[in-house]
Formats: C-alpha cells, sequence, structure tokens
C-alpha cells in the first residue's frame, strides 16, 4: 500500500488508499477532475431558468451585467438560491409525506411490520393539531392526524401548526413580516414559480419567500418528519453504539442500510433480527448477519436501535472497497449515482427501493410498507443468499471504529438534565447564565472533499468545546466526530473547557449531543424553544447564545436548514458560501440585511479554527446583550 | 572603421543607434545631443509636470547603456549645419565632424507665433524638453494660475498636469474645438467637457496677442481687448520640424525632412528620422510628419538597419494618438474626419452621450483609412491593423463597432503569423 | 519555451478561463474573496465569440512587439531570454499606446487603476491558471514548435 496523505479519518484514509490500488474511481478522484469548479456557478450568477439564455454576469464588470431577460446580478442570484432552498425544503417535506402515509396506513391497518411506538408523544401531537383525543385508540387517531397533517400539506391560506411552539416574540416576527407558511407544499411550489422567467424580479421579495419555504421546512415538514418517526419507531433514548468502517464483520453477513427515511431501515432492522433469517445466514456460511448504516438512514436506526454506522456520506463507496458487504439497500437523498459501478467491482449487490430514486445498475424491489415486512425479509434473503459470492482474498476491513452514543431527542434532554421525575432544561439554562456554558452550538451537514472530508468537523468541534460550548449534532457531521470519538462522556475530560466539563461530568452526557439524522435538526429548534421557555436567556430564538455551522455542507438540504435557522433568528455558519457571491447585494442580504429583520444571519469562514472564533464571538456578543455573568473559567 | 553619426538622442536616435549595434558591432557610433541629459522619456514630461511621475523614472535606458553598446554620446552639441559634400557636420562651436553615414534624428521644437508680443518673458514656456519641465515645475509654488495658448496635443496635456497641481487653468483657443489635428467636432467637445468639469476653463474663438508683464507674468491679453491674469504661460501652438541645419544644403525639405522608403532623405548616405522626419502617409496617400513616439521608434529602427547594411523598408505612418484626460480615454487613427474630402469616403459611427462614448470609423473603397474612439478603446489595436493591412472590410463592417469586436473576427486577414489556434 | 495553444473546436465558451485567470492575478487567490479587495483583479484572457466559435484572446508575447516599441514610459520590455513581454508597473502611466498599437486587441485598459490588462502567462506559476482551469482542455501549455524552414 502506497503511502499517501489523504485527509479523514484513519479508516478512510486506509479505504481510499485500497481503492486507489484497486483503480476504483471515488468522490475523490472525481472531485479533482472538476476543479477547478465553475466560477459562474460559485458564484450563482449563472442563470438557465429559460431559453433566452443560458445567461451569465460578468462579476468583474467588465462584460455583461443583466442576462437577456434584464436579470442582473441580485435577481439571478436570488432566483438561484430560492430555488435551492425550495428543492431542499422539498426533499425534507416530501420526507414528512412519505411517514405520514406510514402513519396513515397504521392507522387503517394497513401497514404490515409498523405500530405506534410511542402513543403519548402521538397523543401530544393530535392536541397540538386540535384533533380531540379522548375517548380514541391511538390506531384511529394516528389515522386523523395523519389525515390532518396532509392537510396541512395541502392547505392554501392561514397558517401551518407548529411555528406555535416558537416564543411568541418570534411568531410575531414571522406574522409581521409576511414569513409564516401557509401550507406545506404550497410554499415550494410557489417559490419555483416565483424564480421562473419574469415573476419575482426583487432580490429581497425572492429572499423573503425563500425564507418561508425554509420555515415550511423546519416548522413543517422537517418537524413532522421528527416527531412523526417517533411516534412510529419510537422515541430515540440514548444508547451506546460503534461508528466507523471496522464496524463491518468478516464472518457475518453484511447489510448496509443507505438514505434517508427511516420506513425502510427500520424494517430492514427487524428483519435482520428475525431467527429464520438468522438461520438462513448460518446455513450459507455466515457467523451472523450484521446489519450497519450509512448515512442518515443509519442514525435513525442508531437513534431507536443502536445499529452501528458503518460511515457517512463521503464514505459510502469506501464500504463497498471492503469487498464484505453483501447487500446495500438505498432509498433516497445523497446516494452517489456511482455506488452500482463500485459495487460492480465485487459481489455486492445494490438494491432500489423508492420509486422516486431509481439507479441504473441497481436491483430495483420497490418498498411497500402494505407488505413491508415481507418485502424486507426478501432483501435479507437476497443478501444472505449473496455471501457465498463474497471472494474472501478480497476483503479488507479497516479496524478502525470508534465507541459512541446516540440517541439524544428535545424530550430526553430534560430527563436527562433533571432527571425522571423533575424533567427540565433548567441546569442547561443555570449552566450558561453561571457562565460554565457558554452557549449551544449546531454543528451539522455534510462532509464534503472540498472541506477536508470530515476532518474540519473534528477541529471545529474540538474547540467548541474547548471553549465551554456544548455541541449538539446531526448528521453526517456528527459521524465525523463519532468517529474522532467525540461522542462520549469521556471526550469531556480530554478536550471539553472546564465549565462545560462540569456540567458534563453532573449529568454524565457527552459534550457533544447527537439528535440524530439531518431531518431532525428540527429537534435543535424545539431545544431552542425549549431554553427559551426555562427562562433567563432571552425571550425568543435569537437572544439565546446559540449558533447553527455546517462547515462541510454539500446538499441544497443543508442550504434549506440553514435558511430556517436564519430565519428563526440564529446566526448560521457555512464552511464555503453557498452561490451567492456574484452579488454584493445578496452577500450584504444574507449576511447583514436579514439580521434586522429575523434577527439571524449568515457567515462564511472556510478555516474550522476561524470559524470557531465566529461562533464563540457570536455567542459573547449574545450573552453580554444578556447581561449574564463573565464566563466561569476564561 | 565606419563612423555613423546621429543628431538626437531621443526615440529615433536611440532606436537606430541600437538597431545598428544588433547587426553592426564595430562601427564607431556617435550621437549627439543639444540637450544635458542622457535619453529620456519624452512622453512622460506631462506625467513629471503633474507629479505623477517622478524624476527617476525619466530615463529611458540604464546608466551603463551608452558603454555598454559603445555609443559616444555628445551632450550639449548643438548642430548648426550638415555639409554633404564634405561628409561632415558642423556644430555651434564651429568645430565639425565626419562621417559616413548620418541621422537627423533632430525631433521638432514648439512653435512661438510671431504676433504675439512679450513671449520672450520669464514664466513663458513651450513644453518639449526636460529643462522645459524642470523650470515649470520650479515656478509652480510661486505660481496660482496658468494660461496655456493653444488647445493641440501638448496644450491639452500641459492644461490637465497643472490642473492636478491644482492651478486655475486657462486654454485659449483660436479655433472651434480642441484637438483639431486629431480629432472631429463631436470627440472634440467629449474631451473639452471633460476637461471643462474638472475646472478647466476654456476661451474658444480667440487668440492671445500679449503676455503681459515685466519682469514677472502678469497675465495674457486677447485679441478682444479682455485680459486674463495669469503668472504662467505655455505656448502649444504646435510644434515645427529642427531642419535649420540643413537649410543651406541640398537635402531637401517640406514640413519635415523628405525621405524615401529606406528613410534615406534626397541626399544619399544621410537619413532622418523620428518628428523631423516627412514621410508617406498610409491613410492620406501622400508625405507628411507624424510626430510620434512610437512612429520615431519604427523609423529609427528601419533607418538604423539599412545604415547596417539591412535592406526592410518603411511602408510609410500614419497619424494615430492615445490620450487620456481624467479617466476618459480617447484614441485617433488617421483621417478622422471627412470635411473637405474630394472623394467620397463613408463613415461608420456610434455614440452615446451620457456614457461619453464615441466611435467612429472612416472607409475608402471598403477599406479603413481612420477612426476616432472616445471612452471605449479596446478594439483599437485592431482597427490599426485594418488601417495598415488595407483589410477590405466591407463583409464584416457591421462588426467593427461591436463591443465585443475581437480579434477573432479579422484572423487571417492581417498579416499576422498566427499560429495561437489550432 | 512554452506558448499557450487554443483548441478551437474544444473551447465551448464557458469563460472559466477568464475567471480562473482573474482570481490567479488577485491578492486572495479566491474566488469569492477577489471580488471584494481593493483593487479587483480582472482577467487578462478574454473570450470571444464569433461566428459559433470561441476563441481565447491573450498576449501572444510577440517576438517583435509592437507594443514594447510604442511603449514611451518603457513600462514594457521583452526578455529574450524567457520570449516573455514584461510590464512594469511602476513605470507605467497608463497612456494606452500599447492598447493602440496591439493587433490582436489582446492589451484592454483598466481603467480603474490605469494599467493595461496583459497576459503574463502566470509567470510566478509552474503553468498559466486558464491552462489547468479549462474544462475541455482546449488551452494547451506546449513548447513553441521549430520554426519552419
Amino acid at each position: 500500500m502506497s503511502k499517501r496523505n489523504f485527509p479523514g479519518d484513519p479508516a478512510t484514509k486506509e479505504m481510499r488508499s485500497v481503492a486507489e490500488d484497486l483503480s476504483i474511481e471515488t468522490i475523490w478522484d472525481r472531485e479533482l477532475k472538476q476543479q477547478p469548479h465553475c466560477g459562474f456557478g460559485t458564484l450563482g450568477i449563472c442563470c438557465k431558468n429559460c431559453n433566452l439564455g443560458p445567461c451569465r454576469i460578468d462579476p468583474f464588470g467588465e462584460g455583461a451585467k443583466c442576462g437577456v431577460c434584464g436579470a442582473d446580478a441580485d435577481v439571478i442570484a436570488a432566483r438561484n438560491l430560492v430555488r435551492h432552498i425550495a428543492a431542499g425544503s422539498a426533499c425534507h417535506n416530501d420526507h414528512g409525506r412519505e411517514i405520514i402515509k406510514t402513519l396513515h396506513l397504521v392507522g387503517t391497518g394497513k401497514a404490515q411490520g409498523y405500530k405506534i411506538n410511542d402513543p403519548e408523544k402521538l397523543e401530544r401531537l393530535a392536541k397540538e393539531y386540535g384533533l380531540e383525543t379522548s375517548n380514541k385508540d391511538s390506531i384511529k387517531l394516528a389515522q386523523e392526524l395523519a389525515l390532518r397533517l396532509f392537510k396541512e400539506y395541502g392547505q392554501q391560506d392561514g397558517e401551518i401548526v407548529l411555528p406555535k411552539r416558537a416564543p411568541q416574540k418570534q411568531f410575531d416576527i414571522w406574522r409581521k413580516n409576511n414569513l409564516m407558511p401557509r401550507g406545506i407544499d404550497r410554499e415550494v411550489t410557489e417559490a419555483l414559480a416565483r424564480t421562473n422567467m419574469g415573476v419575482d424580479n426583487d432580490y429581497q421579495s425572492l429572499m423573503m419567500h425563500g425564507m418561508r419555504v425554509a420555515l415550511s421546512d423546519g416548522w413543517g415538514g422537517s418537524m413532522i418528519a421528527s416527531d412523526l418517526s417517533d411516534i412510529l419507531f419510537g422515541s430515540p433514548e440514548p444508547l451506546r453504539a460503534k461508528a466507523n468502517l471496522g464496524v463491518l464483520k468478516e464472518d457475518q453477513v453484511n447489510i448496509i442500510v443507505h438514505g434517508h427515511v427511516p420506513i425502510l431501515s427500520d424494517a430492514i432492522a427487524t428483519a435482520s433480527a428475525d431467527p429464520a433469517m438468522l438461520k438462513l445466514a448460518k446455513e450459507k456460511g455466515a457467523a451472523g448477519i450484521n446489519l450497519a448504516g450509512v448515512c442518515c438512514t443509519a442514525l435513525e436506526v442508531l437513534s431507536r436501535k443502536g445499529v452501528n454506522v458503518a460511515g457517512n456520506f463521503l464514505q459510502q463507496e469506501l464500504v463497498l472497497v471492503t469487498g464484505a458487504v453483501e447487500l446495500l439497500i438505498v432509498d433516497l437523498q445523497c446516494i452517489m449515482p456511482s455506488l452500482p459501478d463500485v459495487a460492480a467491482c465485487f459481489h455486492t449487490k445494490v438494491v432500489s427501493t423508492n420509486p422516486r430514486a431509481h439507479f441504473p445498475g441497481s436491483i430495483y424491489v420497490e418498498f411497500h410498507e402494505e407488505k413491508g415486512m415481507e418485502i424486507a425479509r426478501k432483501i435479507v434473503t437476497m443478501a444472505i443468499e449473496n455471501f457465498p459470492n463474497r471472494d474472501k482474498a478480497r476483503v479488507c476491513i479497516p479496524k478502525e471504529s470508534r465507541d459512541m452514543v446516540g440517541g439524544f431527542s428535545t424530550e430526553y434532554i430534560f430527563k436527562m438534565l433533571g432527571g425522571n421525575y423533575r424533567s427540565t432544561y433548567r441546569p442547561l439554562n443555570d449552566g450558561i447564565i453561571a457562565g460554565r456554558i457558554r452557549g449551544v452550538a449546531g454543528v451539522v451537514g455534510c462532509d464534503n472533499p472540498k472541506q477536508n472530508s470530515g476532518d474540519s468537523h473534528v477541529a471545529l468541534v474540538k474547540e467548541l468545546i474547548k471553549h465551554d460550548v456544548l455541541v449538539v449534532q446531526t448528521g453526517c457531521a456528527a459521524t465525523a466526530c463519532a468517529k474522532a470519538g467525540l461522542l462520549t462522556p469521556e471526550a469531556a475530560f480530554q478536550y471539553a473547557g472546564k465549565g462545560l466539563q462540569e456540567i458534563c461530568e453532573a449529568v454524565g452526557m457527552p459534550p457533544v449531543l447527537h439528535l440524530g439524522p439531518c431531518v431532525d435538526n428540527s429537534r435543535i429548534l424545539t431545544a431552542c424553544c425549549e431554553m427559551v421557555k426555562e427562562g433567563g436567556i432571552g425571550k425568543s430564538l435569537d437572544e439565546l447564545p446559540v449558533a447553527g455551522v455546517a462547515p462541510e455542507w454539500m446538499s441544497e438540504k443543508a442550504i434549506a436548514i440553514g435558511w430556517y435557522f436564519v430565519a428563526s433568528g440564529a446566526l448560521v455558519v457555512f464552511g464555503t458560501p453557498f452561490p451567492v457571491h456574484g452579488s454584493p447585494n445578496m452577500t450584504k442580504f444574507v449576511t447583514q440585511d436579514v439580521e434586522a429583520i429575523t434577527g439571524g444571519k449568515w457567515a462564511f469562514e472556510p478555516d474550522p479554527i476561524q470559524m470557531a472564533r465566529v461562533v464563540i464571538e457570536h455567542m459573547d456578543r449574545k450573552r453580554q446583550a444578556l447581561k449574564l455573568k463573565p464566563m466561569m473559567y476564561q | 572603421m565606419k563612423h555613423v553619426v546621429i543628431i538626437g538622442n531621443s526615440a529615433a536616435g536611440i532606436a537606430a543607434a541600437e538597431s545598428i549595434r544588433q547587426i553592426d558591432k564595430t562601427s564607431k557610433i556617435t550621437i549627439l545631443s543639444d540637450e544635458g541629459y542622457e535619453a529620456y522619456c519624452r512622453c512622460l514630461l506631462s506625467y513629471y509636470l503633474a507629479g505623477e511621475v517622478d524624476e527617476e523614472k525619466i530615463p529611458y535606458r540604464p546608466k551603463s547603456f551608452y558603454k555598454e553598446n559603445n555609443f559616444d554620446l555628445l551632450l550639449n552639441k548643438k548642430v548648426v549645419s550638415v555639409e554633404p559634400e564634405k561628409n561632415r557636420i558642423v556644430l555651434e562651436d564651429k568645430s565639425s565632424v565626419g562621417y559616413d553615414s548620418l541621422l537627423i534624428a533632430t525631433g521638432a521644437s514648439p512653435k512661438f507665433p510671431k504676433g504675439v508680443k512679450g513671449l520672450q518673458q520669464k514664466g513663458v514656456f513651450g513644453l518639449r524638453t526636460l529643462k522645459d519641465a524642470k523650470d515649470i515645475v520650479a515656478l509652480l509654488s510661486s505660481s496660482g494660475s496658468v494660461c496655456v495658448l493653444g488647445a493641440g496635443l501638448v496644450g491639452l496635456r500641459v492644461a490637465h498636469a497643472l490642473s492636478k497641481r491644482k492651478l486655475k487653468v486657462t486654454v485659449v483657443v483660436k479655433s472651434k474645438q480642441v484637438l483639431s489635428q486629431m480629432l472631429d467636432a463631436r470627440a472634440a467637445s467629449l474631451v473639452q467637457k471633460k476637461l471643462e468639469s474638472n475646472g478647466i476653463e476654456f476661451i474658444m474663438g480667440a487668440d492671445a496677442v500679449e503676455v503681459l508683464g515685466g519682469a514677472q507674468v502678469k497675465g495674457i491679453k486677447l485679441d478682444s481687448g479682455k485680459e486674463v491674469p495669469c503668472s504662467l504661460v505655455i505656448v502649444g501652438k504646435g510644434v515645427s520640424a529642427n531642419m535649420d541645419l540643413v537649410k543651406d544644403s541640398k537635402v531637401k525639405c517640406a514640413d519635415g525632412i523628405l525621405t524615401d522608403k529606406f528613410l534615406q532623405s534626397s541626399i544619399p548616405g544621410i537619413y532622418a528620422a523620428g518628428d523631423v522626419c516627412e514621410n508617406f502617409d498610409l491613410t492620406i496617400g501622400k508625405t507628411a510628419v507624424n510626430a510620434l513616439w512610437p512612429i520615431a521608434i519604427e523609423q529609427g529602427k528601419i533607418a538604423g538597419s539599412r545604415i547596417a547594411g539591412a535592406s526592410e523598408a518603411y511602408d510609410g505612418s500614419m497619424g494615430m494618438n492615445s490620450i487620456e484626460f481624467f479617466g476618459l480615454p480617447v484614441i485617433s487613427l488617421g483621417v478622422y474626419d471627412i470635411k473637405g474630402a474630394s472623394v467620397s469616403l463613408e463613415e461608420l459611427e456610434t455614440f452615446d452621450e451620457n456614457k461619453g462614448m464615441y466611435k467612429k470609423l472612416i472607409l475608402k473603397d471598403g477599406k479603413m483609412i481612420g477612426a476616432i474612439m472616445v471612452g471605449d478603446i479596446r478594439a483599437s489595436g485592431l482597427l490599426l491593423s485594418l488601417i495598415r493591412n488595407k483589410v477590405d472590410v466591407a463583409p464584416f463592417k457591421d462588426k467593427l463597432l461591436l463591443e465585443d469586436f475581437s480579434y477573432p473576427h479579422i484572423a487571417g486577414k492581417t498579416n499576422e503569423k498566427e499560429q495561437m489556434y489550432v | 519555451m512554452k506558448n499557450l495553444y487554443y483548441v478551437v473546436k474544444k473551447c465551448v465558451g464557458c469563460k472559466t478561463c477568464e475567471l480562473a485567470c482573474a482570481v490567479a492575478h488577485s491578492e486572495s487567490d479566491d474566488l469569492s474573496k477577489a471580488l471584494k479587495e481593493k483593487r479587483v483583479a480582472r482577467p487578462l484572457v478574454r473570450v470571444y465569440g464569433v461566428s459559433g466559435k470561441d476563441y481565447p484572446v491573450t498576449c501572444r508575447h510577440c517576438k517583435d512587439p509592437k507594443c514594447v516599441a510604442a511603449c514611451m514610459a518603457k513600462a514594457l520590455t521583452r526578455d529574450v531570454k524567457t520570449g516573455m513581454v514584461l510590464h512594469d508597473e511602476d513605470r507605467c502611466v497608463g497612456c494606452w499606446m500599447c492598447v493602440m498599437v496591439c493587433p490582436y486587441g489582446a492589451i484592454r485598459p483598466n481603467h480603474k487603476i490605469k494599467l493595461p490588462l496583459r497576459c503574463d502567462r502566470c509567470k510566478d506559476k509552474d503553468q498559466p491558471a486558464c491552462v489547468k482551469a479549462c474544462p475541455t482542455k482546449a488551452i494547451l501549455w506546449e513548447e513553441e514548435p521549430e520554426p519552419k524552414k
């Protein structure tokens, strides 16, 4: 093996070398071939929305200042950005729709292998939606709630329900500025219509709608998805698991779930534990069935079932390069089209399942909740039967994996902090007020070869906890830190500042809390609401010493998430900017002007240490505004 | 050993000397100058005057230049006559220098109009030499206002420079427009407006008749009787070729010393180049003096290589210039006005007054013979090439004024040896 | 001596070379930041579309450069060893004589800073930034062929 200095965790380094030796093309090779990326695209000033174009603005001011239709850099960048937000939000909202559908099937008795796992939460949510809950069994309530939620998706006017969870001040800001989503599907649709040639030509007006779209995701589709997933699959509670490629097992049938929606991964997890399946596996010469996950669906089954995480976004090809995977099963989002090609170098089968997401070169087995268990068993059987085809000589599983704790939720944080009998956020707020904890930072998002393939998450989070910032994480960012061992209570002693360390020690929690997949970023919103409710650190989300950071974001979903945080009053820092810098007005709007409207704003900073500095300075400003005590251990 | 004598130590003289040395490493080369400085960038004088360029940037060649190339430089030597029959030149101090080949590159001098009284006073200058510039700069601290007589190139450059030095500048122009030797009325008015909006005052259709004052300039008196107070007067009424030294010889002259395609005068062995030289003008079709730095270099090179025995011929020059005042760039190429033309000429133009953008092209029989560009000068090099190469532009004349008119439009049509595109 | 060549049929007019060029000549060497610099770098190469084809246009570094002859401030010189036409910003006064005489229209005035925009072949780098940037490999950086006899 040649010595190559790749960024990333040790397993990634190792498997990249293997891929290179085997001449298997991976994301890093393709990234190199795309260098340099198109500058017009990077700056957000190319428009191909109509056939007058495609048009580009000359950012250096010598050439075209307007597209053929007359749209300037501001309009083009705004339209492009709003389309990104719409696409990202559409993903989350559609994810939510899938789960409502499952809830409805459970409620009508048609789902196979699904049930109501958290009836209390079901009742709470039904009440929020104004449903009569007394004298109803949870099945009936599930049906009613599902229909009510479908209605909210198709709602045309008025307001969606869950923004009511926000502090009054935030709520008023949204109402006053016309930012309140009127329905869930309507805002995305309107975004596409507005950004058509010759519709909305005012960049500020476009951006206001962009925020409304994002809010329909964060306080709509995503929040619904998280809540219903808890109801159907169980509310997460902390549990230990392992993360990184080392969780693959040489002597077992390795099945990888990849994608985002827990409906499939939950069924596969159940089927993999089926004794009949285990028996079949042993017949085929395997010691057992090892289920592991990649990307966010991994984190769904991690949070609820303690399934190990094989890797995050960037590692999806490397998982296959181990040569030890019998079957990779995917639903949708963040799945590289290259996977069937990599799989073709080995015995590995790739099974696609969602009618929205087809992958040439994969085996398509359409998944329906009505026959959920049947289909799950069929797929697991395919995996087991593929085990004898494995070429043992070509198997190369890195040893590397780290312990982690996953499965925190807004509700669990209550219990954790206050104990079972007096659930409360008080200790957290007190910790912030007393200056033990500086604030709370959400470090979330994808991993991206542009930004050191996960390394910047680790550097950033270490720097934050060193300065007594409690970190909450979701998605691939969480996996990156899990792989570095930061998601364990022990990490507090090794990396955290003294104040944070004291809190972690008292509560017995890690300094970095894993809140689940990226759709669960809405949990961060609700946790912030609870902090405001608890009192003493501000009356609205924008007064809290909190910030969101996505150092290595790549997906349009990240843009949508970032915007629902900014629209909710938070500072959000991206490592590399979304395409907007070709328009000075838009750049100013997103980094300055928007703050006067929502209290939130954007910052862009590629260096993780500087990024931490931006977050810390922001928190210190907020602390000062709240007249909180100085930090206890400076 | 062959002895080449070059009278003049500026663009043409230096270009000729260098071009001789490239071919001929041994001949004796003597360069004479009536100035007291080694070669300098004459065109930088107005920038020097404006305080934008330091004296240290003025030299045209490094200190070691003359020695390294084995040139004998004789400064402060004014040549008063040429005696072709004796193959020698005579200096002011009556001494003489013999030559085998002679290059006259004596340049030109500002014209001081005879009708104006008091031009000999202290405080009245032309701007041609470094000494002129230094003398003006020395008076700046005690001067609050200046009158510039004439709105030719030198006049306006000085006006521009001194306004940057915060002097109150008044330009007295006899004709109806500025820069009448390179621009049409419309382009001239754009330039004038630009200068006026930057505080320079113009008195049009007037001429000075007297410089007032005695030991010190106090103002000028115009032909209208009006007096304009000022403490400095700059004369910018054009230049005339420095050819007194051949007036008693048989060297043929018109506005300059007439030369053939090798820059040789009517007397074999005597060459002329630069502002003193009259040669074929490509755009007007007869001989003319085109006094411009790049042309002086071109002519000096050709003359020098001919003196050294090469046979590269000169196809002629053309009037052209590039100026910029307060951010407004202006380029004029060849024929710039069709008024009074005897043959039918075609004009193409685009004009945007708000943007201060004006382009005009003049065509004769489908070929370009001139152009004016104000505001946007990017395509000027291409147009110059089309003019010089006498390209038939009729097939693509609708493209010539496009904002992105570019080399690919004319690739293969000029004689550039192009190998970049594969 | 290496020279730049352009494969016209491969050029799709994407102007990636223009942006890469400007960035390579910026302080920060970063696209987003380059636009905010005090002295905004500008592309030295320009791509022009003519009758359906696209042509990058840059300084040819001519053997007998007209711009060098025309430069009255002695800011432009030709380095015989490297074959490069060099520009000394300190000496340049922005008279645009070079713009006026370039037969390729490859020198553009940058009026903001009164300096000409002219390809320097990224003299401080291994190869010009445009070569690396071109997504279709339409820009070649190759040894000049021997002159035909």
